[in-house]
């Protein structure tokens, strides 16, 4: 055997590589090549027929031969799996709009949701979060709060009694004499809950939620207030937010403010949301009446406070664009999937 | 409150526009909630004079009428049969816009041009009480020396506009045209004009007061009673400007004697009445608490039973008036009056809220008393009855007034501090700015240092610290001044550490759990209908039902004892408008007490709650969700068969801790889910969250973890129905001792070749060794030791 027929078989085996158009053909050049009665196996086989001094040289052609031809053949194979997965994977298309399965989440309660965030705020300017009874003495709702039996602020709310002494809260205010009591200054609590009124129409549930807040300290004024109310609107509207008081009355505070929010929606300009004024009538404050203090234990020459109550319902219609009060207890499961 | 802009007028020198006085006031915490301007309606509307009436050519029924609208004549087709040539009437042009919404245009009547619109007095919102032939079904045919061409709304005195205000129950003194006025002169700085006080007295005549009625006060809820006396009463139709008045803040005109008193509380915020003294017998006034037994006819014809806790005004035999609600109808003015008795009193604002709230009556006069009026305004009153008396020429002043008073109220003097007020505002407002402000309010201050003395008028019971006086010269100095305070919070006071509530975050975590499991979260009602124990088939002290004294209905007049109330409801409500699938969960509070009516406060005890009704979803299921709950806590646990009475008895289960339920899980009771109109697939889970929150915080304890892999065998055996996974799983435990790791049951199966009564029970038995590799070997010996416990203890076969 000559070194150029050597050189003719891998030529040929290359001729052969380079023709094949898919695995199998390159498979059946494998064989062709190594397999046990393949040109190559058999040209190594033969070596023995061979001139001595030829061999090392011809064995040394015959390693460049196999070398070359895996070479190509891992090429090829390493090609034609390409184009292979490629057209797999062409293949394999799937309509990517078609729905999803699985994993169905719920929702929270637009309202826990408020309190949630509410109270965060607030823990982190130093407040703790309370809570209180919902069926409360008439102590702790009125009386404590500077609202005497037969006082004309009583007048304000619509409360449900239970007996003479005993009624549902409606307001959350009535925590403050009972933290007053368990509590020395300096403090700050707030109190998220329900309160209840005897006043049920489009714009009233009789069951409502509060948050109420409080304050006792040296040295509180009405510009804490202003500052403490500015972050957490500013918080939980957005930092453009603003707000503005208005004179009001409550019992105990003194003096008592309404205030307003800008609304959230418009920035101020008038929208429907805030029937064209811009502002938002959202929560009632003050500075802590001094009866209110003595009433409940706490020096009010040495202390003063703030409060601030607001409507947590409203709060949450506001931030989810709700425009009916009831659905917020229908818990009908249409609505609350938007929550999520 | 209604206050008449021009009636205002009257007292304070106004220049300014009505709405910019009414943002004054609602900047001051008066707030203005409506400006209603009396002739919105009545534009284009003139006083015209009928020429000349003819017939219309093509219809019998219409005329045709010339009329001097005073800057031309017009020509008007009208129906009315009531008009005739000369009578002067209201003429509503094209562009009016009438208030019961008709508007007129030119238009043509079968062919001939009609410019307008002859008015009823309906069609102008007045009534025969206010105008004279504004109540006949026709034309209002008005006097004939009225200004032809003049506005009807001048005309008429319809150009009134009115403040609704809503006054703070602190300002009672707000409720008048008077303390209005104050404030607007606090507002401008302007002066109060002088109010006309005086009237005329038969300075020859011998008669005094006296001679006509005498009072007694026996009473403490009296604290001042004034009477006067009137003769020769000639009681007759108000003047206009009067009836105009009082029909812009909705008052009926009636007569001269009831329009006075009606004005006066209007105007003074004084409330009146008015006797026939003839009526009183013994010509004695009694002011006394009532006597049990006494009965009242009063002026809304009911008659009404009296006791000790309600105050009368009473002659020598009977009770005359309900003191400060409601006049009876024995011995009020009428049209056969001659002399009349005038009372102007105060009365303790408690005794007549009592009183009007007892017997469900509420008048101007009783809304005045029970917000209090001051000591001193019932002179200012009655003088202010007897000067209009006098004006309006409605009977004779008999000399000498009647005055018991048992509280004098005089000006009082407090003393603040500048440095507080700023304190408290934190501001700095000059004290030459707070000077001028409470002299404005009238309260006549003076500065000495620091301190201000300041002269409180008696009218402001309500100012009596330094707190008061800061909310005084805030809402004048204008809260806008905090418009721009940008007040580093909280600079002056300690910084404390804030903590949320430990069972609220507890509760967070949960929420977020079921949220994340797919769970809506619902708020319900805690008012709940009365028969909610009885559909629950509630038996315990759940049974007991804290109901609401003046609830709004019965649906709402309970506290509920039990969440499965709200949540079997909400389903209900749910499957009702078409939803499916529901899976929903509360965070709420349940009312329980032993014993009823409350004599103390009830225990609310914060329970989580959660229902599903959704296919495939079966007790397990729920198991699977308590368990993801209560794995967050550590809570050590048991559960047991249930006793919960609207739990299926043999499908739920009972969460049990140091011997108590704190929770309970399964199915809906067959007659429960009937009571709520549900099928009974639907399941319900509650735990008492208090219990939950009551622990220590769950302390995670991580332990070595076996460097060789863990080896697995599945088992299934054959076993009766009555031998429970539970001592199956802890058998499989104990026979595998140090080298247990974990135990499944991945599949439970019932058929009849197994025999009756018996299931396949399929256990994956996970073992591990810290130390090496487990042999086939070793694990084999387990396995045998299973078997052989298994066989031993429940007669299970290996399948």
């Amino acid at each position: 055997m000559l070194l150029s027929e050597l050189n003719d078989i891998k030529e040929k085996l290359i001729k052969e590589i380079e023709k094949s158009s898919n695995l199998k053909e390159l498979n059946d050049v494998r064989i062709n090549a190594f397999g046990k009665s393949g040109v190559i196996t058999t040209v190594s086989k033969n070596m023995r027929e061979v001139e001595p001094t030829e061999r090392p040289k011809f064995g040394a052609m015959i390693n460049e031969v196999r070398k070359t031809i895996e070479e190509r053949l891992g090429k090829k194979t390493e090609e034609f799996e390409k184009e292979e997965l490629n057209k797999r994977l062409k293949e394999e298309q799937i309509d990517i709009t078609e729905p999803s399965k699985g994993l169905e989440i719920g929702a929270f309660h637009p309202i826990t949701n408020v309190i949630d965030r509410l109270t965060d705020i607030c823990v982190d300017m130093g407040f703790s979060v309370v809570e209180g009874p919902e069926i409360e003495s008439d102590y702790y709702n009125f009386e404590a709060m500077n609202i005497p039996k037969n006082h004309p602020s009583r007048d304000m709310q619509d409360t449900f009694f239970i007996t003479d002494e005993i009624l549902l809260r409606s307001q959350t205010s009535a925590v403050q004499a009972r933290e007053m009591e368990k509590r020395k200054p300096p403090f700050k609590i707030v109190c998220p809950g329900k309160t209840y009124r005897n006043d049920s129409d489009a714009t009233h549930s009789p069951i409502f939620h509060q948050l109420e807040g409080l304050v006792v300290d040296e040295n509180i004024s009405m510009a804490d207030l202003k500052s403490m109310l500015t972050i957490l609107m500013k918080r939980l509207y957005g930092e453009e937010t603003m707000i503005r008081f208005r004179p009001s009355f409550f019992p105990f505070t003194e003096p008592s403010i309404e205030v307003d929010v800008s609304c959230p929606n418009c920035h101020g300009k008038g929208c429907n949301i805030c029937k064209g004024s811009g502002m938002l009538e959202l929560l009632g404050a003050g500075v802590v009446n001094p009866k209110v203090l003595e009433i409940s234990g706490i020096d009010s020459k040495k202390y003063r406070g703030f409060a601030f109550g607001f409507g947590l319902d409203r709060t949450a219609m506001i931030l989810d664009s709700i425009s009916n009060i009831k659905s917020l207890y229908k818990n009908d499961i249409r609505f609350l999937e938007q929550m999520r | 409150m209604k206050i008449s802009y021009n009636w205002l007028k009257e007292f304070v020198n106004i220049t300014m526009q009505p709405e910019d006085v009414a943002k004054r006031l609602t900047s001051a915490g008066m707030e203005v909630e409506e400006i209603i301007y009396q002739n919105e309606h009545l534009h284009d509307v003139v006083v015209g004079k009928i020429l000349k009436i003819e017939k219309h050519p093509q219809a019998d029924k219409l005329v045709v009428c010339q009329v001097d609208i005073g800057r031309e004549i017009t020509q008007i087709i009208t129906a009315a049969t009531n008009v005739f040539e000369g009578a002067v009437v209201p003429v509503s042009l094209p562009g009016a816009d009438l208030v019961n919404g008709i508007k007129i245009q030119k238009s043509k009547l079968r062919g001939i041009e009609s410019n307008g619109m002859f008015c009823s007095g309906e069609e102008l919102g007045i009534d025969e009480n206010y105008f004279d032939g504004a109540g006949v079904n026709g034309i209002l045919i008005l006097p004939n020396d009225m200004k032809i061409g003049e506005n009807i709304d001048k005309a008429l005195k319809l150009d009134d506009i009115v403040f609704d205000i809503n006054i703070t129950p602190n300002r009672a003194d707000c409720m008048s045209v008077v303390g209005i006025a104050r404030e607007v002169c606090a507002l401008y700085g302007l002066d109060m004009k002088k109010i006309n006080l005086s009237y005329d007295i038969d300075v020859y005549a011998k008669d005094t007061v006296r001679d006509y009625v005498n009072v007694n006060v026996t009473t403490p809820n009296c604290m001042r009673y004034m009477a006067s006396a009137i003769t020769n009463v000639k009681i007759e139709k108000s003047p206009l400007w009067m009836r105009a008045r009082l029909n812009a803040v909705g008052i009926k005109p009636i007569n001269t004697l009831v329009d006075i008193t009606n004005y006066v509380l209007i105007e003074m915020g004084q409330p009146l009445h008015a006797f026939d003294e003839e009526l009183i017998g013994g010509k004695q006034i009694n002011v006394r608490q009532a006597k049990i037994g006494e009965k009242i006819e009063v002026l809304n014809h009911n008659t009404y039973n009296l006791d000790e806790s309600i105050m009368v005004i009473a002659d020598n035999q009977k009770p005359m008036v309900i003191a400060g609600v409601i006049g009876g109808t024995n011995s009020c003015i009428n049209d056969n009056t001659k002399t009349c008795i005038l009372e102007s009193a105060i009365f303790d604002l408690k005794s007549i809220r009592i009183t009007s709230r007892k017997i469900g009556v509420r008048t101007d006069s009783s809304a005045r008393y029970s917000k209090g009026v001051n000591v001193a305004n019932a002179e200012m009153g009655m003088l202010r009855a007897l000067h209009l008396i006098s004006k309006l020429k409605c009977g004779k002043i008999v000399r000498g007034l009647i005055d018991i008073a048992s509280q004098k109220n005089e000006t009082r003097e407090i003393t603040v501090s500048v440095k507080l007020i700023n304190d408290i505002l934190g501001l700095q407002i000059s004290d030459k700015d707070m000077l001028k402000i409470l002299n404005n309010l009238s309260i006549e201050t003076t500065l000495m240092g620091d301190k201000m003395v300041c002269k409180i008028p008696p009218y402001r019971e309500d100012l009596e610290n330094d707190y008061d006086i800061a909310e005084e010269i805030i809402r004048l100095y204008g809260y806008d001044a905090y418009d721009n305070v940008n007040y580093e919070l909280f600079k002056n006071s300690s910084v404390t550490e804030g903590h949320h509530h430990p069972r609220l975050l507890m509760e967070r975590s949960f929420r977020n759990a079921l949220v994340e499991h797919g769970f809506f979260e619902n708020i319900s009602y805690t008012l709940v209908p009365s028969d909610m124990a009885d559909k629950l088939l509630l038996n315990d002290i759940r049974k007991n039902l804290i109901r609401i004294a003046n609830p709004i209905s019965d649906d709402i007049s309970c506290m509920r004892t039990s969440m499965a109330h709200s949540m079997l409801s909400n389903i209900a409500y749910n499957i009702s408008v078409g939803n499916r699938d529901i899976k929903i969960f509360e965070c709420g509070r349940v009312y329980l007490t032993n014993t009823l009516p409350l004599t103390e406060l009830p225990t609310e005890k914060n329970m989580i709650a959660i229902a599903t009704l959704e296919n495939k979803f079966d007790f397990y299921c729920m198991k699977g969700i308590i368990e993801l709950l209560l794995d967050k806590t550590s809570l050590q646990y048991t559960i047991e068969r249930s006793t919960q009475p609207f739990l299926h008895p043999g499908i739920s289960a009972d969460i049990i801790a140091e011997g108590k339920v704190i929770g309970s899980f399964g199915q809906i009771h067959p007659i429960v889910a009937k009571n709520y109109d549900l099928h009974d697939n639907v399941f319900y889970a509650e735990i008492d969250d208090d219990y939950l929150a009551s622990l220590p915080a769950k302390k995670i304890e991580a332990k070595e973890i076996s460097k060789y892999p863990i080896v697995e065998r599945d088992l299934a055996v054959v076993v009766d129905e009555n031998v429970t996974a539970k001592e199956m799983l802890e058998t499989i435990k104990s026979s595998c001792g140090k080298l247990f790791y974990k135990v499944n049951i991945f599949d439970i199966y019932r058929n009849k070749n197994l025999g009756e009564n018996k299931k396949s029970i399929a256990f994956n038995v996970k073992l591990s060794d810290m130390n090496k590799t487990l042999t086939d070997e070793e694990v084999n010996k387990v396995i045998q030791k299973i078997l052989k416990s298994f066989e031993y203890k429940y007669g299970a076969v290996l399948r």
